[in-house]
This record gives C-alpha cells, structure tokens and sequence, in this order.
C-alpha cells in the first residue's frame, strides 16, 4: 500500500535565487531551530559537466525521526539516513532533487521528488516548486498492520516539515533579495 | 551519531562531526560559487577544489563505510544516466 501526495507552491523569486536558497536551507543557523528534525547534511559527491552546465550532488542527510512509543519499540532506532540526489541544468534552469531513505528500509520505503522551474506565466521573476512524496510501508515488516495508519501518520509528519521548509526558503529568498539591492 | 563509524553517546543533537568545520568551509564555498557564477553562466570550471578535497578526505576517514557504500548504491539507482555515463567512458 502506498500513499502518494502532490504539492505545489509558487515563489515570487526568480529561479536563480530560489535554487539558491534550497543549497542554504539546512545550514542556516538562523533557520536550524526550525527544521530541528534535520540533525546533519554532508555531500558525499560532487560532478560538473561543463559542457553541459549540469551540476550533480549527492548529499546524506541524517534526520530525526521520532514516533509513538510503539513504533520505536518495533523500529528500534530513531535517526533515519537518507540520501538526497540533486540535478542541476544551469542551461534550461531546472533543479531536481530526489531524496529516499537508505535505513529502515525494513520497514518503509519514502521518495521525495522536487522540482524548481520558473513559472511559466512569469519565467524571469517567479518559481514554481512542485513536491510529489511517497511512503509505503513494507508488507511483511512488523509495521504492516497498522501500515495504513503509520502511512497517514508519516504524511502528516513530512507535510507539516515541507511546511516548515517553505517557510525557511522565503525567509532566505527575502534575505537574498535585500543582500542584492543592497550591493 | 548520524554518519560517523565511532559510536557517539552525547545527546543526538548535538554536532559532533569532525568533519563539521571542514564542512562548512566547503558549503560557503559552494553557495558562493552557485550564486555568483552557476547560475549567470559561468560553469566552465570546477571550483571550491581545495576545500572539497579537505572535506572529502575527512569524510573518508570518518564515515561509517556500510551507510556510505548504501548511499552511494540508491544514488545510482536514482540516476541511471548518470551511471550510463561513466559505463560509457569505461568502455
């Protein structure tokens, strides 16, 4: 059983600084209490295509993941490792990142998927982020029957984080934007 | 705690990577390099070079290689392309 959800959110910011912001959006001290849950981002590897002007990154993410008493009796551990895989097309100005979970796969399987495009009704000074996750809990796993309500509960959960996320992006995107005008 | 192959038994927020300072180096380096030239253009180059290599270096000598090799796996998995590139320069 899987449960899916789609969210979309405009920026009135171009795409260059809204990528940009994405790249800050763990490491700002300021915005760490906020997305608490994150506890640590490393890049593991880096590639430039410079005939191409796409940029690769892979990044590990280490999150905090806590859940009812139960749900860490069965799980067992409450940090979760995720790895978070980014394209960048410096030429067509699209930024993608997939991020997917690499432990607890035992028990259930999460893929984010973000996109960064500029808006097709205004492309030079607004973006669109469209956010698609989905989570699915492993038929066999101890978790498997109450997947249906740990699903709903993880949903719950990531969304309020996305939540959370948007805030920090336009907090830095506003940042960004005064640093300009200011140069 | 998080990556690291020692065991770590302070609070699990507090950061206690060796490679923190290295890391945030690196980072600045990049943010600055994507806002001032990926993104006018300008991406004819690797930079950020000396700081990603102290970084990576540390982080060699200091992640746990199983979570490590199980990363790098589903990356590949996320990016065949990628994958299809480099089968490619090997042949």
């Amino acid at each position: 059983m899987v449960k899916a959800y789609r969210q979309e959110h405009v920026y009135k910011h171009p795409w260059e600084r809204v990528s940009a912001a994405s790249w800050r959006k763990f490491a700002d001290p300021e915005n760490k209490r906020i997305l608490s849950h994150i506890l640590e981002v490393d890049t593991l590897n880096r590639k430039l295509d410079t005939d191409t002007g796409k940029l690769h990154t892979t990044r590990a993410l280490t999150i905090h993941a806590p859940g009812p008493w139960f749900l860490h009796r069965i799980v067992g551990q409450d940090i979760c490792h995720c790895v978070e895989s980014t394209v960048v097309d410096g030429k067509s100005r699209s930024m993608q990142l997939i991020t997917k979970n690499i432990s607890l796969q035992k028990f259930i399987e999460v893929e984010e998927r973000i996109r960064y495009d500029p808006h097709p009704e205004n492309p030079s000074a607004w973006t669109v982020c469209s956010q698609e996750t989905s989570i699915r809990i492993k038929p066999l796993s101890a978790l498997a029957s109450m997947a249906e309500k740990v699903e709903q509960k993880c949903a719950e959960k990531f969304m309020q984080n996305s939540a959370k996320g948007r805030e920090v992006m336009e907090r830095i995107c506003r940042y960004m934007e005064a640093e300009s005008a200011r140069v | 705690m998080g990556l690291l192959k020692k065991k770590d038994s302070t609070s699990t927020r507090s950061s206690t990577s060796p490679c923190a300072d290295l890391r945030t180096a690196y980072h600045n380096c990049f943010n600055k390099w994507y806002s001032e030239k990926f993104v006018k253009g300008q991406w004819d180059k690797e930079e950020c070079v000396a700081e990603w290599n102290k970084y990576r270096d540390c982080l060699s000598e200091n992640l746990d290689g199983k979570i490590l090799t199980r990363m790098l796996e589903v990356d590949s998995e996320l990016n065949p392309t990628k994958q299809a590139d480099s089968k490619e320069s090997s042949r």
